[in-house]
Formats: C-alpha cells, sequence, structure tokens
C-alpha cells in the first residue's frame, strides 16, 4: 500500500486518518451522549476530561488530514458515477469536515465559557482557555455542540450508507479503497463476467 | 405642667443606661448597594458567588464598642456563581444544601478597635446547622450612610461545606474568602 493517493486508491496516511478518526467520533458521540447522566462530582470529572481530550485529538488529526488531502490531493470518482452523485459526496464530505472541526470548537469553546475547571489535556497540560467565563457564550456553545451531534449522525447516515450502497449493490470500488488492498473484494472490477 | 414632665423625662432618660447606650451606639439597618460575596476555586480556577440575600442589622459606635451588634442574615436559595451547572452543585446536599438550611447567620457582640477606622467583629457564623467563630475585620466610613468594608475567611469544612468527593482542599481549599461592603442607614 502506497503512503500517498492515487488515482484509483486513498494511500496509507488517507486511510488511516479516516478510520483513526472514525473511531474516535464514534466514542466521542457514545461518552458525549452518556455522560449527561453521571454525577456531578470529582468521582467522575476524568470522563469529561477523557471527552475534551478526545475532542481536540479529532480537531489535530482533521487539521492534518485537511492539509494531507490538499496535499496529496484524492482518487477520482469511479467509473460511471453520476454527476448529481460526486456532487452530493462532495458537499457531504464539506459538511462532513465543517462538523468535524465545528465540534471540537464548540466543545472547547464551551468549556472555556463554563470557566468550571482548568482542561488539561488528558491530565498533561493546560489547554489556553478560548474566552472568559460567559454565561450567554456557554449556552450558544452549548447548543452548537448538540446540534452538531444531530448533524454528524445524519451525515454519516449517508456518508455510510452510500459507501454500502456503492458496496453491496453497485458493487463497485467505493468503499474496498478506503481500506487495505484485499480486505473487500471488488466483484464489479475483478471479475465483471459474475455481473452478466 | 409641660416644664416638669420635660424635666422628668430627661432625667428618666439620662438615668438609663440602656437607653444612653443606644442613643450613643447608633442602630443601623442595611441600605441599597450592599453586597456580600464569596470566592474560591476549582483547581486554581478561580470563581466567585454572591449570596441569595442577606440582610444587616448593626449597632455600632466606634468610641464605645462594648454595646455594639451586628446580626446578618443570609440567604442561601437564589446563590449566583456564573455559572448554572455549579450553582446547581452548590446549593444542593454536597454543599449549602439550600433546601434543609435555607439560612445562614452571623452575629457578633465582641469588637476590637485595630486602629485607624480598622476594627475586627468576633462573632458566630451559623452555616449548614453548624455554628463557629468567625471574625471579620472590616474598616468603618463614617457619614450620613455609614460603610461598613469588610473581610473574613471561612473554613468550608468547619460547616460541612463540601464534603465527602469535595472535601479535597488541594481541589478546592478550605479557606473560602468572603468579603462584604455593607452601606447602612439609620435604623427607623
Amino acid at each position: 500500500m502506497t503512503l500517498k493517493n492515487t488515482p484509483d486508491r486513498w494511500g496509507a496516511v488517507s486511510q488511516s486518518l479516516h478510520w483513526l478518526i472514525v473511531l474516535l467520533i464514534f466514542g466521542l458521540c457514545v461518552v458525549g451522549l452518556l455522560m449527561d447522566e453521571l454525577p456531578r462530582t470529582p468521582k467522575y470529572f476524568w470522563v469529561y476530561t477523557a471527552h475534551k481530550s478526545a475532542g481536540i485529538t479529532v480537531l489535530a488529526l482533521v487539521i492534518v488530514r485537511l492539509a494531507w488531502r490538499l496535499l496529496a490531493g484524492g482518487p477520482r470518482p469511479v467509473p460511471n458515477t453520476p454527476g448529481w452523485q460526486h456532487a452530493i459526496a462532495s458537499i457531504t464530505h464539506v459538511l462532513l469536515y465543517a462538523v468535524m472541526l465545528g465540534m471540537p470548537l464548540s466543545g472547547w469553546l464551551y468549556d472555556s465559557a463554563s470557566g468550571l475547571r482548568p482542561f488539561k489535556f488528558f491530565g498533561l497540560f493546560d489547554m489556553p482557555k478560548l474566552t472568559a467565563p460567559d454565561d450567554g457564550l456557554r449556552h450558544l456553545s452549548h447548543t452548537a455542540h448538540e446540534w452538531g451531534l444531530y448533524a454528524i449522525i445524519v451525515l454519516v447516515l449517508m456518508h455510510a450508507g452510500a459507501a454500502l450502497y456503492h458496496h453491496l449493490v453497485l458493487r463497485d470500488a467505493t468503499l474496498a479503497r478506503m481500506l487495505p488492498r484485499g480486505w473487500l473484494r471488488l466483484p464489479a472490477s475483478q471479475s465483471p463476467a459474475k455481473e452478466s | 405642667m409641660f416644664r416638669k414632665l420635660l424635666l422628668s423625662s430627661l432625667t428618666a432618660l439620662a438615668l438609663s443606661p440602656a437607653l444612653a447606650s443606644s442613643a450613643l451606639a447608633a442602630d443601623y439597618v442595611q441600605a441599597p448597594g450592599s453586597t456580600l460575596v464569596f470566592a474560591s476555586s476549582y483547581d486554581g480556577e478561580v470563581f466567585t458567588g454572591r449570596f441569595g440575600s442577606f440582610d444587616t442589622k448593626l449597632s455600632f459606635d466606634p468610641a464605645k464598642l462594648e454595646g455594639s451588634r451586628l446580626d446578618v442574615t443570609i440567604g442561601i436559595p437564589g446563590t449566583k456563581s456564573g455559572n448554572g451547572e455549579r450553582d446547581g452543585t452548590l446549593l444542593g446536599s454536597d454543599f449549602f444544601d439550600a433546601g434543609k438550611f435555607a439560612q445562614a447567620r452571623y452575629v457578633a457582640t465582641r469588637f476590637r478597635a485595630l486602629g485607624g477606622d480598622q476594627y475586627a467583629a468576633d462573632g458566630e457564623l451559623t452555616l449548614r446547622g453548624v455554628t463557629k467563630p468567625v471574625t471579620l475585620t472590616f474598616t468603618w466610613t463614617a457619614g450620613a450612610q455609614p460603610v461598613l468594608k469588610g473581610k473574613a475567611t471561612v473554613k468550608r469544612l468547619d460547616f460541612g461545606v463540601g464534603g465527602g468527593d469535595w472535601a479535597d482542599t488541594k481541589t478546592i481549599p478550605n479557606e473560602t474568602a468572603v468579603s462584604t461592603r455593607v452601606v447602612l442607614k439609620p435604623a427607623p
């Protein structure tokens, strides 16, 4: 597997970033939803710190990923993809990037505006504050963080649904090329005879 | 008849030490513009809070501290610290337990002059059902509406404020700074 992206496949760097961010976002969503149920005592504050730290990790990874995407480009759409499908996919990708940047930023802003305690990145060092404590901004950023979650759910369903549609129904390489070579069979490209 | 009555009442006034002392140690009540705040921190993150309400009654004469008395009633519900989540915790059973102990009270009858316009009141604070001595140091600015500007240090754990999970003083210091500025007006 090459590091760089080719016209047909995503390279190792893009694939690693993609799936690592998938795992982190999944964990963040689950913990984020359950966190509200925790008793608000120091015993459980590490969960909040872990959530915030993982979120900042996603922010850093998404910045790296965007830079790599601009530098290394991406593969072309699989052959015979209608223009409107490619357009919807591209818009979804842009929105996914927007929400992947917006979620950590709104969460960080919420933490800063709350001003409850210092935010130590995985307990290692103090994160800078984006703002002084501010009740209005606290509500605003919390609302944004909540709507961001709904946006993620909708966008991920669209994105993953399209990937599965390509793989299972259209039987093309759209999903397989985001995975190491050989992980998924490519009936359409490897054995076109099967289709007929 | 009138002169006689006036004379006898003046004599009675002069002879009555209680009346004489209350005439000297002027009685005051709290006027608008007064504040009572506390400051603490969590992991070094400083926050300040404002009690829901408070009401001050004061008899004070700098020249005659013996007859002086300070009586402050503090309403716990409605205490705000700039963050609704923290306020919920502060008013909850781990901290002030506002549902059970809606009122705190500070009463001082022993006053000391510290020089200049500085004084100290050695009083007792009742908070969360516990009564312990607390000293209030203050400056006194005389006038038509005298101003008492004071500071006290309250050891929160003495009163069971923030026990259990919150008891670690490395996270929340035991010493809580309380400061007040009471604008006073003559009692009606």
